[in-house]
């Protein structure tokens, strides 16, 4: 049984000179996107037009390669990194606007870091590096965002982390193929998965941080029981390198982005793809599902090489 | 490998193939290259790391031949060689005396002149017994294209930095550098007392022991021409031709030979066009500019290239262009303006460097810009990227659904980014023609997904598919010259046809 997502509303142009949006990010009510420009751009996602509310400006000058929001409607963190190499963190004041918090600094060696992710409660950033070595960082401001954990991997590039829902876990996806997932409350590594010998380039917890889903070049979605490690489905279908993956909010749904600009939706349950959608013909960086609002159908944005973002809802019935 | 490869192995230890690829390059003292960050500039002297063996030999050597010859008296000039302050190579070169009158054209003369001027100095200063020697240089090696973006336009040549070599300095290494560069002097002052034109690797050859490596003799002539605000030939100092050329054109020498672009299998070196030569481009209809030497052979040992041979040229520098093939890429233009000019490179950090070099120029050598008539010359601001570009080796689906995943092979060619290639690429995004408001929008785009994807192609990647190379360049050119694009327009090429 296939799912029918309509195109809500497109974005073109959204970030200057045609760069890539290789980011974007939701809240409760507004959608970041990040791009090889400098600046952010914030939306608002409640509104049928979703009219661009705040634009931060000159945040990364040499373009912005990802940008994360946590989760809970309290929290008002993001993150962004940029191409410089800087790490910055963004909260959301009583009117609704973005400022600048602060920096991650890593004292060691700057300017490697390179995915990252932010806890639930936006308390905690994870970020992996090119060295492979993932670090988790407290976001105290009072202490100066202080390093918490330093997981060492074997060296490879670090493509992409993900913090899980209940703060237990963090994941990160390599480009040799590996995956790990490391316990936060112990400090040590819980699980090397295997599976996936190409680099993976996204990996995601689902809401109820019991399973891990994670992509990359293998063009195959593999998905982990975060408890026994053990991989327990594979979802084939993309043509192309898979670059994003995001869960749905009661987690029944999983949404892949690949470089061939395919977005496709699949449901858990069936381990079945149920819906795909082309996103211009560039590589499709980012897709994210909103956060569910009460009375609203899902709803999902997609971002990609050709600089628009596309807002689709679920067709009722 | 040639037999010049084989010479350099002998006589240069490189520590990778990387560095002993870049033998040639100009670009070969990027300070990237060097580790070496933009405020350490002394440090450049790194480079230099031969053994620090200032030994009496070399010294003595030095001092048996002889320092002055007599040159042309007529020609008197006081020299002040001290540039203090920020003054660019022109403007430091404040020397007339009142009698003189007018500006002095810088001819061989002058130039003797000068050099002798840095000479005497350093002779009157051993006369005087003064506790050091010191020579002053003006050099761009260190400059990179990391300009804040407000104050520089991307087609101002950048002022040169001013350095002090002392002997015996305040380093053994000093000492040597100073020695290196007293010692090209003079065998550039007999090159132009003889008159003969002597190229960088004569020089080298000259005095390996002491130079060690071809680089360093490069670094210091460039810095010699930039001191004195004069193009390198001007010291009689050229190049030697690295670049090959084939296709139908032929140059009509003034004395009754001619130059036949088709001849020989292997393409031919690039050859000077003198000022009374006649350059045939009438059959003319594309000219490529190609990185990469084995794609070249390539492509003129392939079987359609008896047919593209007939309506085009190819060009190749082998890697980092050198002033010869610039120039005669230059001159190509000047002569036929309409003819359009494609490049042909890596899609990689390198790849896109060499196309800004061929495009807008190298600011380090950037005082060779200027042709003997002021105008600026070796840049080819028309110069069209033909690839590789990224959707050239992206896979596309193959049906409306994508769901058939078995279609096409993947392309086994792609390559990481090595550390060195993710800091080029990072540094490359700050150059101010890469920049957020820069006018090189796609090279920023690309360089931004290679970082993404941390994955560079060579332009062997399209071996793979059918047809290899070869066809893929003739598909191009083909559609190119239906289309005629106007680059200002579209940069973005949207003619390229998926290609699978």
């Amino acid at each position: 049984m296939s799912k029918q997502y309509l195109t809500l509303h497109t974005v073109d142009n959204a970030h200057p000179k045609a760069s890539d949006i290789f980011a974007v990010a939701p809240t409760p009510t507004q959608l970041l996107s990040a791009s090889g420009s400098s600046s952010i751009n914030v939306y608002d996602t409640t509104q049928p037009d979703f009219p661009l509310v705040q634009t931060l400006d000159k945040a990364h000058p040499l373009g912005i390669h990802h940008l994360v929001t946590a989760k809970e409607s309290t929290a008002r963190r993001a993150a962004s990194a940029g191409f410089e190499g800087k790490v910055k963190v963004w909260s959301q004041g009583d009117d609704g606007l973005w400022i600048e918090d602060g920096e991650i600094v890593d004292q060691h060696k700057p300017g490697e870091i390179w995915a990252i992710a932010l806890s639930a409660d936006g308390q905690y950033l994870a970020s992996s590096s090119i060295n492979g070595k993932i670090n988790v960082w407290s976001l105290d401001k009072a202490q100066s965002f202080p390093r918490i954990r330093e997981y060492e991997t074997k060296g490879s590039f670090g493509l992409c982390v993900a913090l899980s829902d209940n703060g237990s876990f963090t994941a990160s996806g390599h480009e040799n193929g590996s995956i790990y997932v490391f316990s936060n409350e112990t400090g040590r590594l819980v699980h090397s998965l295997a599976g996936l010998v190409h680099p993976v380039r996204s990996v995601a917890f689902s809401p109820a941080s019991k399973l891990l889903a994670a992509g990359g070049d293998a063009r195959v979605i593999a998905l982990y029981d975060v408890t026994s490690g053990e991989q327990v489905a594979n979802f084939t279908g993309h043509g192309g390198w898979v670059l994003t993956l995001d869960w749905s909010n009661t987690g029944e749904y999983l949404l892949s982005g690949s470089h061939d600009s395919k977005a496709k939706v699949w449901r858990i349950e069936t381990r079945a793809c149920v819906a795909t959608h082309s996103h211009g013909d560039k590589p499709l960086w980012t897709a994210k599902w909103l956060p569910k609002a009460p009375t609203k159908s899902e709803m999902f944005a997609l971002g990609g090489g050709n600089n628009s973002i596309s807002f689709y809802r679920e067709a009722a019935g | 490998m040639d037999l010049e490869d084989v010479e350099d192995m002998l006589f240069i230890t490189p520590s990778s193939q990387e560095s002993f690829d870049n033998l040639w390059d100009e670009d070969f003292y990027d300070e990237e290259t060097l580790d070496v960050a933009d405020n350490e500039y002394e440090s450049d002297d790194d480079l230099f790391d031969a053994p620090l063996d200032v030994t009496a030999d070399s010294w003595q050597l030095l001092s048996s031949s002889p320092l002055l010859t007599p040159a042309d008296a007529s020609i008197a000039l006081q020299d002040d060689m001290v540039m203090g302050g920020s003054g660019d190579c022109l403007g430091s070169v404040e020397v007339l005396s009142v009698e003189v009158g007018k500006r002095m054209p810088r001819d061989r003369h002058w130039v003797i002149a000068r050099l002798e001027a840095m000479l005497e100095r350093i002779v009157d200063g051993l006369l005087e017994g003064s506790e050091r020697l010191t020579l002053t240089l003006n050099s761009r090696a260190g400059i990179s294209r990391r300009q804040p973006v407000a104050k520089i336009s991307f087609e101002a040549a950048p002022a040169p930095k001013v350095r002090q070599i002392s002997f015996p300095g305040s380093s053994a290494q000093e000492a040597l550098n100073f020695t290196i560069l007293l010692r090209i002097i003079e065998l550039v002052h007999g090159g132009l007392v003889d008159n003969t034109i002597m190229t960088k690797r004569d020089i080298y050859y000259r005095h390996p022991d002491l130079f060690v490596k071809q680089a360093v003799v490069d670094r210091y002539v460039d810095d010699l021409a930039c001191t004195l605000g004069i193009s390198r030939s001007k010291l009689n100092v050229t190049a030697a031709a690295k670049g090959l050329v084939a296709g139908c054109f032929t140059i009509n020498r003034e004395d009754g030979t001619q130059f036949d672009g088709m001849n020989g299998k292997e393409g031919l070196l690039v050859p000077k066009i003198g000022e009374k030569d006649r350059l045939d481009l009438t059959r003319v209809r594309w000219i490529l500019v190609i990185e990469k030497e084995a794609t070249f052979r390539s492509l003129l040992s392939a079987t359609q290239w008896e047919k593209l041979g007939l309506d085009g040229l190819v060009l190749t520098a082998k890697g980092y262009p050198d002033v010869a093939s610039r120039s005669f890429l230059r001159q190509l233009t000047d002569h036929a303006p309409h003819v359009p000019i494609y490049a042909f490179v890596d899609l990689d950090p390198d790849g896109i460097a060499i196309l800004s070099t061929y495009k807008y120029g190298s600011y380090r050598l950037a005082h060779e810009n200027v042709a003997p008539k002021d105008t600026p010359a070796l840049s080819l601001p028309n110069l069209r990227w033909l690839g590789v570009k990224r959707h050239h080796i992206s896979r596309v689906p193959v049906n409306e659904s994508g769901t058939d995943t078995s279609a096409m092979p993947e392309l086994q060619g792609l390559m990481k980014l090595t550390a060195r290639d993710r800091t080029k690429a990072t540094r490359m995004l700050e150059w101010n023609l890469c920049c957020e408001t820069g006018p090189e929008q796609e090279w920023r785009r690309e360089l931004q997904t290679m970082l993404m994807l941390n994955v560079k192609a060579e332009l062997q990647i399209l071996e793979e598919l059918p047809g290899g190379v070869v066809s893929f360049l003739s598909t191009k050119l083909g559609q190119m010259e239906e289309t005629e694009i106007d680059v200002v327009a579209n940069p973005a090429c949207s003619d390229d046809g998926l290609l699978f």
